[in-house]
């Protein structure tokens, strides 16, 4: 955790010093910018961290074991796959979901399941891809992509 | 809509809270906050780090040029571009997807579009140092390895399966 954050806080540095140092005014709309993004995904963070903090306390080990666990096999890959549609948000929020999930016991396999899940096929993000590349499009990548977090997930829990 | 997003998410931990409750008392309610409160004081350097990042990124990456280096291209060399771009784009879906939908305008092939967004979403290098910093070394190199030739293969595929229909998804955008 302290590597990333201060490898992040040097890059962020560096992006920084070359910013200010075109004389464009490129740092302040860097940093507005960057402040907007925070501003706007706040509400998310907050309710994402109580739930990261609920999943701690209420520590479901045996549940997400017995479900997403190394055993759960094809329907803890297709569980999986589900949920990593159903997840809201970015990186910054989906992320400790999935790492308390990890840490509570779910399967090396589920766990990439669900990340890829999430990353191609995130209902959220096709709210996006349908206004803007309409359903056509949509129809063929995402069809393409659902069978991506199965393989993905199937190939990593069978060599792990 | 997105507005409404986090409203209907704040009733998941609301129904863990009576969960908590629930089976231990106002006490592991509280906890299940504090706890919480804790994680995120924990990461507030890292997050403050990340916004400030993808900010000047937004402002310093010119997107003109990457949209000229996509729709140029067309071919093994269009899909490579493609894939190259996506990974290096910066931001979530209301940036990259504006983009695609302009390449999809100006001519790009489906190949391309494809292999552009599904780069996005397995290769993005912008989302790789929070993905290391929060999941782990092991899951997030696992992750990565797993599906690293996901968006070249999926931009042939495609091409081949249903590149002859461009006309008519292009006709389909709004």
């Amino acid at each position: 955790m302290t590597v990333a954050t201060l490898s992040l806080t040097i890059l962020a540095a560096i992006l920084l010093l070359y910013a200010w140092r075109r004389n464009d005014g490129s740092h302040r709309r860097g940093i507005i910018l960057g402040w907007k993004t925070l501003r706007r995904t706040l509400p998310l963070l907050l309710v994402a961290f109580a739930i990261v903090g609920y999943v701690n306390v209420l520590s479901p080990q045996t549940m997400v074991q017995a479900w997403l666990g190394p055993d759960s096999g094809w329907t803890g890959l297709l569980l999986a796959e589900g949920l990593g549609m159903l997840l809201p948000g970015g990186p910054y929020v989906v992320f400790p979901l999935i790492a308390v999930l990890y840490r509570a016991g779910a399967g090396i396999g589920p766990a990439v399941t669900l990340v890829t899940s999430w990353a191609a096929l995130a209902l959220i993000s096709v709210s996006f891809e349908l206004p803007f590349m309409g359903w056509r499009f949509t129809a063929v990548r995402w069809g393409l992509g659902l069978t991506v977090p199965l393989l993905a997930g199937g190939m990593v829990q069978l060599i792990f | 809509m997105s507005d409404r997003i986090p409203l209907l998410l704040a009733l998941v931990p609301l129904g863990l809270a009576g969960l908590a409750w629930w089976r231990g008392g106002v006490e592991l309610a509280l906890a299940g906050l504090v706890q919480g409160s804790n994680t995120l004081l924990s990461v507030i350097p890292l997050l403050i780090a990340a916004f400030l990042i993808a900010g000047l990124i937004q402002t310093l990456v010119n997107q003109e040029l990457v949209t000229r280096w996509l729709g140029a291209g067309s071919g093994w060399r269009g899909i490579a571009l493609a894939c190259l771009g996506g990974a290096l784009i910066p931001g979530g879906p209301y940036v990259y997807y504006p983009i695609a939908a302009a390449l999809l305008k100006s001519g790009a092939g489906l190949g391309v579009l494809v292999a552009f967004v599904t780069a996005k979403n397995l290769w993005s290098v912008s989302r790789l140092p929070m993905e290391f910093a929060l999941l782990g070394p092991r899951l997030t190199v696992i992750r990565f390895a797993a599906t690293l030739i996901l968006p070249p293969v999926l931009g042939f595929l495609a091409e081949f399966l249903f590149g002859q229909q461009i006309e008519r998804i292009r006709e389909a955008t709004p």
